[in-house]
């Protein structure tokens, strides 16, 4: 169900190419263990989207959905079974196409893994620099920049193993970037991080495509994806299940209505009731109350009725509200997923 | 080759080494543990100050390098698969061997302070003479043997890429070394399986500082020694060019299977 719209792209290698990542019919198959009686798991199943030059790509989906085999896949830390991945205009699955092509992207992964914690900051900058081999004379300004675009030249020579949680994703960051990467994929960039760090990295992300750097994200969190991305991809259970700019993700719900619910207590079994009714339904408690966001099947106008089924629970607010990016995502997943 | 990677995985592996207390127990505690087992094994042979006294400090400085050598390797994938950091280094344009390379050279140094360890704590704890007959031959091989265990460790580093148990690889992989690299006991009491360790570099190796090491042991002719030096070089080459092209199959391996970050 998902909008097809792969814009036209210069794949010449020896030219910049409009879209430096293309992506056609990408699929990757995980064989199960032998002995362990399982089925092989389609982890990536026949997706395809581009990425323009500068711009933040978003990749939406719940966990287990194909996300970060993807980004492995773009990132040629693994091979696909089947599709076309061109990265700056170069197939991956081109042997020797791949060193490359490393030398010009670079990953961010979210977590406490990924750095030798034994190790200063500074020292991590300096070990990966020398891996992409970037020249002894310009590595100290380089690592310098780096520790101070991601602010921590206070802490460049404390051991990484003294990092706070945000100090280590912000590291992260900086190691990402000693290769001036043209494409830097973020899986989960801000995942665990306090908000006011997590707004700090969202800011460089977007320092850094204003510069030119094209970025291909994945998140959990849906206003980052918002904030940030010219287009999304949702996919679920390696599909895609969704594509286009946020706009137009709106639109595959305009026909539905959104209702927003407020109550004083849980009304799980008034949600159980209109169950045959609804898309999709999501509570969440917030202060006290609860707040329940429900995507009719249809335009039907069943406010009246909904309004008797949760009474009972003290409603607060009710009425039609306009579809939000976290609507669209629940929607479009649990429509596939079902 | 990647040299920059090459001197920085050098530097590094010495900061991990260096920071990390538990490397005391293969460098320093292994090494001295393999002394005492090799003298009191040879004890009943003759008086302290005999040659074949000193011919089993050898031998237990020798496993004592293969140990702390094999442990190296095998560690060193280890940490980074569960450390996280195997992925951002195969996401540089730098083969993984180039890295292992320069972190094999950090763990030969150290198996040379092994060998070190070794002559020391026989002399002074267990008084056993290490007066060298012929030192000139006798340090450019020792160096030579450390470094051909040092490119066996590569050729197995490879393997422990592709495995997670590494623990139990290094474990099994311990032991050949001991029984067929001449080190405790000669080669020739091992019959048919014997031609076993004409493959192994090390062997020729041990035999030769055996004969450079011992006053009066004449199994070996300066033709005999330039000879298993011979031999050692061309193994050595063999092992590398087979690391090399086993880290190209294995790397490609992994990007196809996806295992490289099980643990």
């Amino acid at each position: 169900m998902g909008l097809l719209f792969i814009p036209h792209c210069d794949s010449d290698p020896m030219a910049v190419p409009e879209c430096p990542i293309i992506v056609e019919h990408l699929s990757k198959t995980f064989k199960a263990r032998r002995r362990s009686g399982l089925p092989d798991k389609k982890a990536v199943d026949d997706i395809s989207f581009s990425v323009k030059k500068g711009e933040i790509f978003g990749l939406l989906g719940p966990n287990g959905a194909g996300k970060t085999t993807t980004i492995k896949m773009l990132s040629t830390l693994l091979i696909p079974d089947s599709g076309t991945v061109k990265i700056l205009g170069m197939d991956v699955t081109v042997s020797g196409n791949e060193k490359e092509i490393r030398k010009r992207i670079n990953l961010v992964s979210g977590g406490e893994r990924g750095l030798y914690y034994r190790l200063t900051g500074r020292q991590n900058l300096k070990f990966f620099s020398n891996l992409y081999n970037i020249d002894k004379k310009k590595q100290d300004g380089l690592i310098d920049d780096l520790l101070r675009t991601v602010e921590l030249s206070d802490a460049a020579d404390v051991r990484v193993e003294d990092y706070s949680r945000g100090m280590k994703q912000r590291m992260h960051i900086a190691r990402a970037l000693v290769n001036d990467p043209e494409i830097l994929y973020l899986d989960e960039p801000t995942i665990g991080l306090d908000p006011e760090i997590a707004r700090d990295v969202r800011i460089l992300i977007r320092r850094l495509a204003d510069s030119g750097t094209t970025i291909l994200l994945t998140t959990h969190y849906m206003h980052e994806a918002e904030e940030l991305c010219g287009r999304i991809m949702i996919i679920s259970k390696g599909r895609s299940a969704g594509y286009g700019t946020v706009a137009e993700l709106k639109e595959t719900v305009r026909d539905t209505n959104i209702i927003e619910i407020i109550t004083n207590d849980d009304p799980h079994h008034a949600v159980v009731k209109i169950s045959g009714d609804v898309s999709y339904s999501n509570t969440e408690r917030s202060g006290g109350r609860y707040c329940t966001r429900i995507q009719l099947k249809d335009k039907a106008d069943i406010l009246p009725r909904l309004n008797t089924i949760f009474s009972e629970y003290g409603i607060r607010k009710i009425g039609y509200d306009e579809p939000t990016l976290e609507d669209i995502y629940l929607s479009l997943v649990s429509e596939d997923e079902s | 080759m990647n040299l920059k990677a090459v001197s920085s995985s050098f530097k590094q592996q010495g900061i991990q080494f260096l920071a990390d207390p538990q490397w005391i127990i293969p460098s320093i505690i292994a090494p001295f543990l393999f002394t005492v087992v090799a003298l009191y094994m040879y004890s009943g042979v003759g008086d302290i100050d005999s040659p074949v006294v000193l011919t089993a400090v050898l031998g237990g400085g020798v496993l004592g390098m293969w140990g702390n050598m094999l442990f190296a390797s095998g560690f060193t994938i280890t940490y980074d698969r569960y450390n996280g950091t195997i992925e951002p280094i195969m996401l540089t344009p730098t083969h993984l061997i180039d890295v292992i390379t320069g972190r094999s050279i950090w763990n030969t140094l150290i198996g040379l302070l092994n060998a070190v360890l070794v002559f020391v704590s026989a002399e002074l704890i267990f008084g056993v003479g290490v007066s060298v007959a012929e030192p000139l031959f006798f340090f450019p091989m020792l160096i030579m043997t450390l470094f051909s265990l040092a490119s066996i460790g590569l050729m197995l580093s490879a393997l422990f890429v592709l495995t997670r148990a590494s623990f139990v690889v290094m474990t099994i992989l311990e032991f050949p070394i001991y029984v067929f690299s001449g080190a405790l006991f000669p080669v020739s009491v091992l019959g048919g399986l014997a031609p076993i360790s004409y493959v192994l570099a090390p062997s020729w190796g041990v035999d030769a500082l055996k004969t450079t090491a011992v006053h009066g042991h004449e199994s070996m002719t300066e033709f005999g020694i330039a000879f298993s030096l011979a031999m050692m070089l061309f193994l050595m080459l063999v092992y590398i060019a087979a690391a090399y092209i086993l880290f190209r199959v294995i790397e490609r391996n992994i990007r196809e299977s996806g295992t490289l970050v099980r643990y």
